[in-house]
């Protein structure tokens, strides 16, 4: 079995890793236990353009769903990120400070945004979208942007 | 340059896009301002047509690519036409050491971007002094 679903569109693939859940604007989370990883989805990054900075916030902030939790600057755009879920950050991938464009690069791997020690995970995994739900969600969005251009 | 070796300096043609005007500001600054004896300034849109003139230029002198973004189409196109690229500047790259000159407008730059422009056309600079070091030959005035 493929780790991914992919969708072509135009001149475009976009995968949607099945292993984790969705917001409706493409931010992921990933389950680690009582953890939850979360980044950004192949078609959010491929659409947002090439990242310039990634402005994460820190260590020891406390977040709701839904709440800021990264502001993205692409070549084409400004982007807000809110959280997928509610908890503490733990942890921020050093690589956003550094070599930003690994979100680009592997936005499911090393392009991770950051790590939240949830509060209620069970919760917020009610409010997301599975990796199906999502790949549906995006391919429609994606022939949508295709008929603007 | 030794003789009529010139670097060539073939930036992006990307049209509508800030980054793309500020590959090109950047050329025409190296070409026209900062090392005029030194380089020249060859269009990428006559190397995808296939000019003579141009292939001529990029096989016969070392180049630098300026790129607005990964498609890196300057790099691409330098290689194919038989050119050698001796350095590919990404505009992204010199924004990420320059975050306070953040490029806006299209036909006519922001601050910012004229700023990233000049920032980008230093490195270039600085990188035809270096081939024109190695090849022995004389420097602008």
């Amino acid at each position: 079995m493929p780790d991914d679903l992919e969708a072509t569109v135009d001149k475009f693939i976009f995968k949607v890793a099945k292993d984790r859940y969705y917001t409706n604007e493409g931010v992921w989370a990933k389950p680690e236990g009582t953890r939850v990883r979360i980044g950004l989805s192949d078609f959010l990054q491929q659409r947002s353009g090439d990242v310039a900075f990634a402005e994460v916030k820190p260590a020891g902030t406390s977040v709701r769903f839904g709440d800021e939790i990264a502001l993205i600057e692409t070549i084409k755009v400004n982007v807000s990120l809110t959280s997928p879920v509610q908890g503490v950050v733990d942890e921020v991938n050093p690589a956003m400070s550094t070599a930003p464009e690994v979100v680009n690069r592997d936005p499911y791997g090393a392009g991770w945004l950051a790590g939240i020690e949830a509060t209620d995970w069970e919760a917020d995994r009610l409010r997301l979208l599975d990796a199906e739900a999502y790949f549906s969600l995006m391919k429609g969005q994606a022939e949508e942007e295709a008929k603007k251009s | 340059m030794r003789g009529d070796r010139r670097v060539v300096i073939v930036p992006c043609s990307g049209i509508g896009k800030s980054y793309g005007t500020v590959s090109r500001e950047a050329a025409y600054a190296v070409t026209q301002d900062l090392r005029p004896a030194d380089s020249q300034l060859v269009p990428l849109a006559l190397l995808v047509l296939g000019d003579e003139a141009a292939r001529a230029a990029v096989a016969a002198n070392p180049a630098v690519t300026i790129d607005g973004c990964k498609l890196a189409c300057a790099t691409k196109m330098v290689k194919e036409s038989g050119g050698t690229v001796a350095q590919e500047v990404a505009v992204l790259d010199v924004y990420r050491r320059h975050k306070q000159f953040k490029p806006q407008g299209i036909a006519e730059l922001n601050e910012g971007g004229q700023r990233l422009a000049h920032a980008v056309a230093e490195e270039i600079s600085a990188k035809v002094d270096e081939l024109r070091e190695q090849s022995g030959g004389t420097a602008d005035a």
